[in-house]
């Protein structure tokens, strides 16, 4: 009993005709279509697909009979169709998108199955499963699901085989390797499309993907936001260093700065409202890949301070941040270069330092009285900053993922009551203290560190490396890091959370972490996902020139890809058409056949085209069936047509020349005689 | 031609309704190839063998098989003979111009080799001495498909001896109520002129030969042949001797219906005939579902424009 599952269908074919395995080949198809979106379709979807298919499927062996085409059934399935219709405008509360499109697709294939009567019905099930393929593969590219596509393209294919040949001698295991064949064979053309098939930049293909759950940093930040991110180890982004790598306490990733205080909560104001003094950038760029996953918000990550924006659609704010025109629903791959030190060449503006100094006038009282006092006791900023630090040190603060909940106050509760808190805790407190005091400061929230990949060498940052630490205005220095969680926790610059807060990640993860093994496992699984982003997925149009370029062919645009691609596809066509020539018995057709085709073309009104099997007698003879007054001139045709390509007078070139000007005379009369109506 | 066409519709009245396999056989016999019809009992076998031998004017026997026949029994036996001092051999029933061998998978492979052998050598050799069998020889063989207990299924090289496999069937309504009202037909044999002689049958078999074939029309027999070998649900596809026999049945066919050169229309018309008992279906579903077969693949090759 080796490999039952493929040997089944070779039993049924036994037992089923070639009509019902093809209907059931349609069946099996659409279900395994609407299989590649059950994580994201209503179970009713489900539901209803699955029973239209086991009615079908029933009506193949002939126990319940399919729904008729009387007037009342077609105004049944009219009713059905505006139901689900409307059942998936009420789940999704739209008709537009990929999800609510996918559940309309679904319904109308499963539908659509209750009506399959003709080959050519079954073939429009099919292409609605690979409908569903294509929709599968915009939602979703991961490497995970690639098998099931491609086990989908193949089911399809040899579903499409059986549809048409609809023979005994085409069994389902036939079909299956026929269509494992000619996908194998349409491989190099899928290569040839995938590096050359022009990308169009931009979002040209991305269609809105709906309410997905948003993981990842937000715009704003509250005392226990943070937090909740710790949780998530999927990751965030990766990085391929392209020059050294920056050590660990350096891998600070900056993401949204956040400037507008409540005494609460941090905002990221909206507007530019001051201009940032401008910086004189320092020592040798660090130049990173970073693939970006989805998080639905418009903050692109990079290494400390960014020198240029890797896009057009990608600003580089004042405060050094990437913010997109669209929120990143995609998985998105730039290179940046990152200065790890700057200086400020000119003094902060006055409205800068106004804004950046500004707290709510009634909150934190104790910590502006703190600050104010604090302030007094040092000289300059530099000194309060450490002052600052060195509270922190040594007035038993402490690092903890479980602070506890905090008043409107919440600078106040943690600085002189909790002293207990995570990085968000630290910044905010600092930042406020900082402000108090007079000197400029702001939070940066973003992701500190990453787990280095050994095997492909690059470094993942996941969510749980979220962080957030302040920035304050030195004068001569402009803006400087300063992580106070780092004063409290040093380690955590060096080392992730999990090695620090075992208990902030979930069972599963630690489990995995503990064991070297397994660690080694998911490293070399996410490397092997990595590349499949980065080189299958994430292949661009810059990439496509970079390719380009490598083979000499660096002065082609789009517009050269284009015709480079209509070119090879021609020749591809061409071979085609070459390898299959000797499907054509003659290849041009000589004059006697031109003669014989124009009959054919003639008397095809009357009794259908000419079978490619039919010889010229039987044919003859159908067209007297059709119009038995024509009866003898058709046949007089076929018999002279049949004389002159088989006979033996065809030797003989000269009384053929004569015969076929007389055979030609023949059909033209025939035509004439065509068009008089039958008496 | 006539002498054709009043052998066809004598035979017509005598078989009634089975206008197609009694022209089958006709062809057959002009071809030089000898019949094989597979059917159950009772639908007329013998008595087509007995009106076609009483038509062409060619005497006949009838031999039962039987799992005890031996190959003598057939080919014959040397009888040493006290007078002369010397071995005489007696001829067996083979040694007729048609031979209806009834229920040919009955008899052992040893027995069905002999006769298969002298079928195809026209000759039975026996102490060194060659006897040659009557011009024309025609074999007649029957069997029924669906007794398969005590039979010996003939294997395939020597189904590969039978130019035609052909079976008559049930006849139609109309002629099963004629064939009712009138009795055994058997009994209007003796009554039936012999529209044919001997000679004149070796005379047609030789004109067989001259019928032309044109370039198109190998063309589209070699087109035939590659679509039973490149099949995938055939094992295996015909053979080119096949290929030989199949054009000479289109050829006794084309001769039967008066033209001078070979149509695809005669390779169609012989080609269940003359491929159904050669081709092997892939899952050993041979012999039942031959002829549908052979629909199938004259459907599936285009005929030459």
């Amino acid at each position: 009993m080796t490999q039952p599952w493929l040997r089944m269908p070779s039993r049924w074919s036994r037992t089923l005709g070639a009509e019902q395995i093809a209907a059931t080949a349609a069946i099996a198809v659409l279900l395994l279509g609407v299989a590649l979106h059950a994580t994201s379709l209503p179970v009713w979807t489900l539901v209803a697909v699955l029973g239209c298919a086991v009615w079908r499927f029933l009506a193949v062996l002939n126990v319940v009979p399919l729904p008729g085409t009387s007037r009342t059934i077609r105004v049944a399935f009219l009713f059905a169709t505006t139901l689900a219709l409307l059942a998936v405008l009420a789940s999704f509360r739209t008709l537009n998108g990929l999800a609510a499109g996918t559940a309309l697709l679904s319904m109308m294939g499963a539908l659509k199955l209750l009506e399959t009567r003709t080959p050519r019905d079954e073939r429009v099930v099919v292409g609605v499963a690979l409908f569903l393929l294509l929709a599968a593969c915009l939602a979703d590219q991961s490497l995970t699901r690639t098998p099931f596509y491609l086990l989908h393209a193949w089911v399809s294919c040899a579903a499409l085989a059986l549809i048409a040949q609809r023979s005994s001698s085409v069994t389902p295991r036939v079909a299956l390797r026929l269509a494992g064949r000619a996908l194998l064979a349409a491989v190099p053309v899928a290569i040839v499309f995938f590096l050359f098939f022009p990308r169009v930049a931009g979002q040209f293909w991305a269609l809105p993907t709906g309410g997905t759950a948003t993981t990842g940093l937000s715009d704003e930040m509250t005392p226990g936001s943070i937090d909740r991110l710790i949780e998530h180890y999927e990751p965030a982004f990766r990085v391929r260093f392209e020059s050294a790598v920056p050590p660990p306490a350096a891998r600070y990733w900056r993401g949204p700065v956040l400037t507008s205080f409540d005494g609460y909560t941090w905002r990221r104001s909206r507007f530019a409202q001051y201009r940032d003094a401008p910086i004189e950038r320092l020592g040798t760029p660090v130049r990173q890949r970073i693939t970006l996953e989805p998080h639905h918000r418009q903050w692109w990550f990079a290494l400390d301070t960014v020198a240029a924006t890797p896009r057009q659609d990608v600003f580089l704010t004042g405060d050094h941040q990437l913010v997109s025109l669209e929120p990143v629903d995609e998985t998105v791959s730039y290179t940046v270069e990152s200065h790890l030190q700057t200086r400020a060449t000119e003094p902060l503006s006055t409205l800068g330092r106004r804004l950046l100094t500004a707290l709510p006038g009634s909150r934190n009282p104790r910590s502006r009285r703190f600050a104010a006092e604090l302030r007094a006791t040092v000289t300059d900023e530099r000194a309060f900053v450490s002052a600052m630090l060195e509270y922190f040190r040594t007035q038993g603060f402490q690092y903890s993922l479980e602070p506890p909940r905090t008043s409107a106050d919440s600078v106040d509760d943690f600085l002189f009551d909790s002293k207990l808190g995570f990085c968000g805790h630290f910044a905010s407190a600092f930042a406020t203290v900082m402000r108090a005091g007079g000197v400029p400061a702001r939070v940066v929230t973003g992701y500190l560190g990453g787990e280095w990949n050994p095997i492909g060498s690059y470094l993942i940052v996941r969510q749980s490396d979220a962080h957030a630490w302040t920035e304050v205005w030195l004068d001569g220095a402009g803006w400087t890091r300063v992580d106070p969680t780092g004063v409290v926790e040093p380690e955590r610059l060096n080392r992730g959370l999990i090695d620090l807060l075992p208990n902030a990640l979930s069972a599963q993860t630690r489990f995995l972490h503990r064991s070297p093994w397994l660690a080694r496992m998911l490293m070399s699984w996410d490397n092997v996902n990595h590349w499949w982003r980065e080189s299958m997925v994430e292949f661009d149009f810059r990439q496509q020139l970079t390719l380009l370029q490598k083979m000499g062919l660096g002065a082609t645009g789009w517009r050269g890809l284009a015709m480079l691609l209509a070119a090879g596809f021609i020749i591809w066509l061409l071979w085609i058409a070459y390898s299959l020539r000797h499907l054509m018995i003659r290849s041009r057709p000589d004059r006697l056949a031109q003669i014989w085709q124009s009959f054919c073309a003639h008397a095809a009104p009357l009794a259908g085209p000419r079978l490619a099997h039919e010889t010229a007698l039987a044919f003859a003879a159908r067209v007297r069936s059709a119009r038995p007054d024509l009866a003898n001139s058709a046949l007089d045709i076929a018999q002279h047509y049949s004389r002159l390509r088989y006979g033996q007078s065809a030797i003989e070139p000269t009384t053929s020349q004569r015969a076929l000007q007389e055979l030609d005379r023949a059909v033209r009369e025939f035509a004439v005689e065509l068009t008089r109506q039958p008496a | 031609m006539t002498a054709l066409n009043a052998a066809l519709a004598s035979l017509d009245q005598i078989i009634l309704g089975k206008s197609h396999p009694v022209r089958l056989a006709l062809a057959c016999l002009l071809a030089r190839g000898h019949l094989l019809i597979e059917d159950v009992p009772g639908v007329g076998k013998t008595t087509l063998a007995h009106a076609l031998a009483q038509v062409l004017g060619l005497d006949w026997r009838r031999v039962q098989f039987t799992s005890d026949l031996l190959p003598a029994d057939i080919l014959g036996v040397s009888v040493f003979d006290r007078a002369s001092q010397e071995f005489n051999f007696r001829k067996g029933p083979i040694f007729t111009q048609l031979l209806l061998a009834d229920e040919v998978n009955r008899a052992s492979p040893k027995t069905q080799s002999a006769l298969l052998e002298a079928m195809e050598e026209r000759q039975v050799s026996a102490d060194g001495t060659t006897h040659h069998l009557p011009a024309p020889f025609f074999v007649v063989a029957t069997q029924n498909p669906d007794e398969q207990i005590g039979t010996f299924r003939l294997p395939e090289s020597q189904l590969d001896r039978f130019l035609m496999r052909i079976s008559l069937g049930y006849p139609d309504h109309a002629h099963e109520r004629e064939l009712l009202a009138q009795g055994d037909r058997r009994d209007l044999l003796p009554g039936l002129a012999a529209s044919l002689t001997p000679t004149a049958i070796i005379a047609q078999q030789a004109s067989v030969r001259n019928i032309h074939l044109s370039a198109a029309l190998l063309d589209y027999v070699q087109a035939m042949l590659r679509e039973t070998r490149e099949r995938a649900d055939l094992r295996l596809g015909l053979s080119p001797r096949a290929g030989q026999g199949l054009i000479r049945a289109a050829q006794a066919w084309a001769l039967l219906s008066g033209r001078d050169a070979v149509l695809p229309d005669d390779v169609q018309a012989v080609f269940a005939a003359v491929a159904g008992h050669r081709l092997e279906r892939r899952d050993g579903m041979s012999l039942a579902a031959g002829s549908s077969l052979a629909d199938d693949i004259v459907q599936a090759v285009p005929v030459p424009v």
